[in-house]
């Protein structure tokens, strides 16, 4: 009995050293990973950030009040609580949302987070101006008149630091306000931070990590927050590797060859695998490349506020004639052909044939009629694009269609850190020109409330170029997204009204969507590639980056 | 006798002796014979010059062809894209461009005779209206840069004192930002808002945006080194000699410096357009000079970079007819200088 005994010890014993070198094998905690990005981010700091490769460092350095599930698939676009107890309560009439400050946070220059901190982000956030401004101004009380120096606080939102209430008073139900409150913009900063952004300084936050060393459009780095172990956030990982550096290089052949050669770790999702190497990237990269779909649409903006796209038969032109299976080609196919601004993981994505017939087979004749029948013919066009491949490809391919339509087009390619800021000023009043969108959140009210919606419409950091200004289509926006009793969860029960105005709005050509983009997931073999998530609204999940 | 006695000669180079070209068929000293005269029987018995001063005219004159090219040969334009069509090689149907974006290699045939571009683009087409326009950039930048350095240049060193002052210190600030980091300046800015004053506009596309920043920046590189002659040369006696006839500041700069410092200005002239054409490829490249769609050398480089594992073509292509044109404009250059420097020691053979 005592043999045995010790037979059962020593083999317990025996077990546990194999599990654990077995463990040591598949993980290890700890490390350095290199992620590389074709294009720098807009900003670091929270108040600014509002591009993809803002927002993947910005999350894990940044953990705003509600968040999502740190998960792959659909599940990922789950609200979770973030720096709040639980997710917020809303009033019966659908106006009020009612949460509570975890107690003991502390920002990672250690100083305690005061739930007057949230308020104090938020105004900041709205004094940069970040470019989802309108998602403050157009709901909470008082932000409107806070942002044009008419108030000196917003009076929708009042902070008890004692007990970490905060209370949130919309103008109108908004159905994805719990969403707009996952925004890293929507992260508490410490008062005294100042309020303009600061991309090479940005605040300290409440995260796993905290940026440092950005030397800007060339590289920074994410390091772990002494702060956060006492935070034990739950559903949030404390992350496993000590950094991540990103480096940023705008020749993405040379990054995804680092990444195939495992000299850097991950290739950012946002850029285009180079179709000179994408051949052999399945046989180089079998176990760590696959193809992921997000909800995103990329089009080009017609401006309805000016000529020649101001007519309708104009636009209609465009909308008929554009080649999107030469699009697809120029993006490494990655592109699906489509013709409507919703995406199909999104819930609104129309079922119905497109207006103008099928994407897929352009009709050069009738859009050259239609040019002429606008009365717009010679139209002198300027078309604005991105320096960074395959996004200038698509212009120069667009601007050569309008010229083959009957306009008279030229582009105006600028660098891609401030293409957007750029486009987005009003007085540019830009034209035509390229434009994307990736979902902030998984719901339709994030595409049409930031790209077509007449109210967002902003003088600066505008997102919808546009310039839709058209009453039925806010009539229903603002219908449709303060349908308060319909959180994300349950939009179904709506998803044929969001089809109808969908479908309205590619009848009335005010963007010329040519289709919907699947990413690259690529990681070096040095990373565990199952365990990275491509997140449905994070990008990549730096939390999630396990070396093997 | 316009031959300079050699007095004021220095280096290496000077001899004593009477040149042999200068020689007439008898071997007695031409008479009559002009410098440019002389020059150009110098420039003659340069056969590397000329052989690259022949091949440049050839490049220049494919160029000029382009528009014959593209609409009787390859019967596409240099914008024109072609993504999803078709073209029969060897008798078989190649996509242009395939699937996945990657464009086809040469067929050597008319139709996309040195492959195509990801656009789907006839890249010969583009080559020879990418060399148009590199040349022309180029032309027009050497014409700014040699009008201005030269008016600059004769005025500063002529009045001397606060004008000089003045325009120096002007072209010390030009001269103390590296060349490319303030075409990349200027450039970028110009070619969003294009260049407005009042009369003249240009749009930010235009070709004539990246013409006038290479042209401005590289003014101090003529102006100094013609101020610095002009200094000498107003202390002459001819200079002299027309004040005492009362002759006007305007009239002595016009009539008796600039005349003096034209083989200054020619010797200039290639070596300004081959650095202009080099500055306009690399401005291009970066995205400042020539705009998109516009073909260049430098924007055809920087559009085949990304598919250099795939199709090295892209950048090979414009990248060798920039050596070739920039090499033999250099050349010939070199043969110009030679020929107008009436001190230097020319090997020729016999």
């Amino acid at each position: 009995m005592r043999k045995l005994r010790l037979v059962g010890t020593l083999g317990s014993i025996l077990v546990l050293a194999l599990s654990v070198s077995a463990c040591g094998k598949s993980t290890k905690v700890g490390g350095t990973v290199t992620v590389l990005f074709g294009t720098a981010p807009d900003s670091l700091d929270p108040g600014m950030a509002y591009t993809t490769q803002a927002l993947e460092p910005d999350q894990t350095a940044y953990i705003p009040m509600t968040t999502y599930a740190h998960v792959a698939g659909v599940e990922g676009g789950k609200l979770i609580p973030g720096l709040a107890t639980a997710l917020p309560t809303i009033s019966a009439d659908g106006k009020t949302y009612t949460m509570t400050m975890r107690p003991g946070l502390v920002f990672s220059n250690g100083r305690p987070v005061k739930a007057s901190n949230f308020t104090y982000g938020i105004e900041r956030a709205l004094k940069i101006p970040w470019g989802g401004s309108s998602f403050i101004t157009a709901n909470i009380v008082g932000a409107e008149a806070y942002a044009s120096g008419k108030a000196k606080t917003i009076s929708g939102i009042t902070a008890n630091d004692a007990t970490g209430q905060i209370t949130i008073k919309l103008i109108a139900p908004y159905g994805a306000f719990d969403n707009v409150l996952a925004f890293p913009s929507f992260a508490p900063v410490p008062k005294g931070t100042p309020f303009k952004n600061e991309p090479t300084n940005p605040p300290p936050g409440v995260g796993p990590y905290k940026i440092t060393r950005i030397v800007p459009n060339v590289s920074y780095q994410v390091v772990r927050n002494p702060y956060w172990a006492k935070e034990a956030i739950p559903g949030i990982p404390s992350g496993s590797v000590d950094r991540v550096i990103a480096k940023i290089s705008s020749n993405t052949t040379a990054n995804a060859l680092s990444v195939l050669g495992n000299s850097a770790d991950v290739f950012d999702f946002a850029d285009t695998i180079p179709p000179s190497i994408l051949s052999q990237v399945p046989s180089r990269a079998s176990g760590r490349y696959e193809k992921v779909i997000k909800n995103s649409t990329y089009y080009f903006f017609l401006n309805t506020k000016t000529k020649p796209f101001s007519s309708e038969l104009a636009r209609q032109a465009v909308i008929v004639g554009l080649d999107r299976n030469a699009i697809a080609r120029l993006g490494s196919g990655f592109f699906t052909p489509a013709c409507y601004l919703l995406p199909p993981g999104i819930v609104g994505h129309p079922t119905s044939p497109c207006p103008y017939g099928d994407p897929t087979k352009p009709d050069l004749a009738k859009a050259k009629a239609l040019v002429k029948q606008s009365g717009m013919a010679g139209t002198p066009v300027t078309v604005w694009g991105e320096m960074r491949s395959p996004r200038r490809q698509f212009v120069d391919y667009y601007t050569s269609f309008l010229n083959q339509i009957g306009f008279k087009a030229t582009e105006k390619i600028i660098a891609d850190a401030t293409y957007f800021p750029t486009i987005g000023n009003l007085k540019l009043n830009p034209q035509t020109g390229f434009a994307d969108w990736n979902e902030d959140f998984p719901n339709p009210i994030d595409f049409y409330g930031i790209l077509i919606a007449g109210d967002a419409i902003l003088p600066t950091n505008n997102q919808n170029f546009s310039q839709v200004n058209d009453p039925v289509i806010n009539a229903k926006v603002n219908m449709l997204g303060s349908l308060y009793k319909v959180p994300t969860s349950s939009l179904k029960s709506v998803e044929s009204q969001w089809q109808a105005l969908d479908e309205y709005n590619a009848k009335k050509a005010y963007t010329a969507v040519y289709g919907y983009a699947s990413f690259p997931k690529l990681t070096s073999n040095r990373l565990d590639f199952n365990a990275a998530t491509l997140h449905t609204v994070f990008g990549w999940d730096w939390l999630t980056f396990k070396l093997k | 006798m316009a031959i300079d006695s050699g007095t004021k000669a220095t280096g290496t180079e000077f001899s004593s002796e009477i040149p042999v070209e200068l020689l007439g068929e008898s071997g007695k000293l031409a008479a009559g014979a002009g410098p440019y005269r002389l020059a150009w029987r110098r420039l003659r018995r340069n056969r590397a010059a000329l052989a690259f001063g022949g091949l440049f005219l050839l490049i220049l004159l494919l160029c000029l062809l382009a528009p014959v090219y593209a609409h009787d040969i390859a019967h596409t334009g240099p914008d024109d894209n072609h993504i999803t069509e078709t073209v029969k090689v060897g008798g078989k149907v190649r996509d242009v461009v395939n699937a996945i974006g990657l464009p086809i290699g040469p067929t050597w045939h008319s139709r996309f005779f040195l492959g195509a571009d990801s656009n789907g683009r006839d890249v010969a087409v583009r080559l020879l209206y990418g060399g148009r326009n590199s040349l022309e950039v180029g032309t027009v930048a050497t014409l700014i840069t040699m009008v201005l350095a030269t008016i600059i240049g004769v005025l500063a060193g002529y009045s001397r004192g606060l004008v000089d002052g003045l325009l120096t210190r002007a072209l010390d600030v030009i001269w103390a930002y590296p060349v490319v980091i303030l075409g990349v300046a200027l450039g970028a800015i110009l070619a969003v808002s294009g260049i407005d004053l009042g009369i003249v506009k240009v749009r930010g596309s235009s070709l004539m945006v990246p013409a006038v920043v290479i042209g401005i920046v590289y003014v101090p590189y003529v102006a100094k080194p013609i101020r610095g002659q002009v200094l000498g040369l107003r202390e002459r006696e001819f200079i002299d000699a027309a004040r005492v006839q009362g002759q006007s500041s305007l009239r002595i700069m016009f009539s008796e410096l600039l005349p003096n410092v034209g083989s200054t200005v020619i010797v200039f002239v290639p070596l300004m357009l081959a650095n202009a054409v080099l500055l306009e490829a690399g401005l291009s490249y970066l995205g400042a000079g020539v705009q998109p769609p516009n073909p260049s050398w430098g924007t055809m480089i920087s559009d085949g970079i990304s598919s250099i594992p795939a199709a090295i073509h892209l950048v090979l292509v414009p990248g060798i007819m920039l050596v070739l044109a920039v090499l033999s404009i250099n050349v010939f250059g070199d043969g110009v200088r030679d020929a107008l420097d009436p001190r230097a020691k020319i090997r020729i053979g016999r």
